[in-house]
């Protein structure tokens, strides 16, 4: 069904590092009613029905690029990101990763990227880092001078040299990731595939991940494509944000234009002299919050520039500031209103196995 | 092949660091493993107290039995050493998505899957039953010949072979069903077939199992023909074995890669 787009790899030098065209995976999930009755019943006869995981998607990446996969749990995102580096085909669709096709999993693609997933542990659990460091070594074909460079170099960055001849099951969450990102960089890859690299983490590793991998994106010119549910990962680290929904791409674009397309409203707080009389406020904007003489805001965008002077006018304000709604908040009610796609197309087909 | 043989020493040798980190386990593996072996051996001797060959002008005396048990014993330790591991470990990793990291390194997966893990204490059983082959030819009034010692390991090779597709074919299953717990216990119950000389298989209902399980499934020759080849003369009948032998093994390596390729390309992965 799927078309492998076979046809030798295309150079990639002036090229899209990744280029997708209307990329689809179908997956087929039986449906399986409860009680022992149905299970029995369920051995000779089962109903099935397709569900689209990625729906005819469209993308390019620049060489050198960090983007951010961003929706909610299965938007297909994922799925997604195991097209790209060739664990799954595609059900229709073509994609080009460096100029090969993915899913045909050539040995000279796959010694270019690296994929990071962070709730999968890919290091020898018994053993310490460095017996898997060895073995990447020897699977990547890297050279001993290359090899211990890097490796100094990536150890010093994410300052885990004690760590490293510990067994990896004594590691905590945070050490672990940072020696998964040790491995998957020891190859310098030129594409990177980071699947939620900071799920679980404090906000202390969480922010030397981010630096981390900050620098080893501007030095290497590494392109990055990052799934995560953290809006803090995408602030820091990316300047792309595509969207995806229901599989399908709602927004493909830089992070700022997120702000600017998909919200009205600004936030603004009023440290005032003394607490407002109630209703006071609100011919300014929709109060969000009341405490004490501290007022939170919410004022339409296109009004902002008069409502403040008059603000500052009318009411004895010690101290101000208008921000955006917080990212978190505009891509929840972004996933919220994302449509849902027709389920015309998801007839339930009756299965014997 | 010098990388692929590298990486297999760096498999081989973070398997044994980490055997040497649970010494303890490591050592009850070997006593479990040769503690079943020795009651098998002694369930054997018990037999040959009540009868002075297997089957009926078959040539499996005693000590020819013997070579024959010692040729499993050798066979099976290199495979449960060598493959069954990383074959029981691979529905594991089916069902929890750890074969994506597998199918992204630049790496035959078929050889990542079947020889990342190497189980030293199953070599216990191979040097017994490589002590308890000298054993009994030494006792035979027949001697093997010099060709017949030189087939011997080509064939031993040849049945490990062919056990070591049937894993495969086994593990294309689990990655095609997403779950297959009862590998193991699939592959034990095939392989007790192997067990025994062909020749028990007789008669309205050994003959057609010996077909299948020399034709089909050719598990018969895995321990069969390299045991004959040591332990009785060389004959026509042998020299067809033989012949029968690397076909075998040639065909199941062909067919159990072909089986193994399809069903990767239909690998669904599992959810994060």
């Amino acid at each position: 069904m799927h078309n492998s787009n076979r046809g030798g790899p295309v150079d990639p030098d002036d090229a899209a590092v990744i280029s997708v065209d209307s990329l689809a995976k179908e997956y087929r999930v039986y449906d399986k009613p409860e009680g022992l009755l149905a299970s029995v019943t369920g051995l000779f006869h089962r109903t099935s029905r397709p569900v689209e995981a990625l729906r005819g998607v469209n993308l390019s990446v620049g060489k050198g690029e960090f983007v951010a996969l961003l929706g909610p749990n299965g938007a297909g995102k994922t799925t997604f990101l195991k097209l790209l580096s060739g664990i799954i085909t595609p059900s229709r669709g073509t994609a080009h990763v460096l100029g090969h096709v993915p899913w045909e999993r050539d040995d000279d693609f796959r010694r270019r990227f690296a994929l990071v997933m962070g709730q999968r542990n890919q290091l020898w659990w018994d053993l310490p880092a460095a017996e898997s460091f060895r073995l990447h070594k020897e699977i990547y074909r890297i050279d001993s001078a290359r090899f211990e460079r890097t490796r100094d170099e990536l150890v010093d960055l994410l300052d885990v040299r004690r760590l490293m001849l510990q067994p990896v099951r004594e590691l905590s969450l945070g050490e672990r990731m940072k020696l998964e990102l040790v491995a998957a960089l020891l190859h310098e890859p030129e594409v990177l595939f980071l699947d939620e690299p900071t799920i679980g983490l404090d906000v202390v590793a969480q922010h030397t991940i981010h630096n981390f991998l900050k620098t080893v994106q501007a030095e290497r010119r590494v392109t990055v494509v990052l799934t995560t549910h953290y809006m803090k990962d995408v602030a820091a680290l990316c300047e792309r944000v595509v969207v995806i929904t229901h599989g399908s791409i709602l927004h493909d674009g830089p992070l700022e234009e997120i702000v600017d397309r998909f919200t009205t409203h600004k936030i603004v707080t009023l440290d005032l002299d003394a607490t407002p009389a109630p209703g006071q406020m609100e011919r300014f904007g929709f109060p969000c919050e009341i405490r004490g003489p501290r007022v939170t805001l919410r004022i339409d965008r296109t009004r902002i520039a008069d409502v403040l002077p008059e603000i500052l006018r009318s009411e004895s304000v010690r101290d101000f500031s208008v921000e955006d709604v917080p990212l978190e908040e505009i891509v929840a009610e972004l996933f919220r209103a994302a449509p849902v796609p027709s389920v015309s197309h998801a007839s339930v087909v009756e299965a014997t196995a | 092949m010098n990388r692929y043989l590298s990486i297999f020493l760096t498999f081989a040798r973070a398997c044994l660091v980490r055997d040497m980190t649970f010494r303890a386990n490591f050592l009850l593996e070997c006593v479990t493993s040769l503690g079943w072996m020795s009651m098998n051996l002694a369930f054997y001797v018990l037999i040959f107290t009540f009868t002075s060959e297997i089957g009926k002008n078959t040539g499996w005396s005693k000590e020819p039995f013997f070579a024959f048990v010692a040729t499993g014993l050798i066979i099976n330790s290199i495979v449960q050493a060598l493959f069954m591991p990383s074959a029981e470990e691979l529905t594991e990793m089916v069902r929890t998505g750890g074969l994506d990291a597998v199918l992204v390194q630049p790496l035959d997966a078929q050889f990542m899957l079947s020889m990342h893990r190497v189980d030293f204490s199953s070599f216990a059983n191979g040097l017994v039953g490589v002590g308890l082959l000298g054993w009994a030819v030494s006792r035979m009034d027949y001697q093997p010949s010099p060709v017949a010692w030189l087939l011997y390991p080509l064939l031993i090779l040849c049945g490990v072979a062919i056990l070591y597709s049937l894993i495969i074919m086994l593990a294309a299953a689990t990655i095609l069903l997403g779950r297959n717990q009862s590998l193991y216990d699939f592959w034990f119950y095939l392989t007790n077939f192997s067990r025994y000389p062909a020749e028990i298989y007789s008669g309205p209902w050994g003959g057609p199992i010996r077909m299948l399980c020399t034709f089909v499934i050719p598990i018969l020759l895995v321990v069969n023909v390299p045991a004959r080849v040591i332990a009785m003369p060389l004959s026509g009948e042998s020299w067809g074995l033989i012949a029968a032998a690397l076909i075998a093994a040639a065909a199941s390596l062909l067919i159990s890669r072909l089986v193994f390729q399809a069903a990767l390309a239909k690998y669904r992965s599992a959810s994060s």
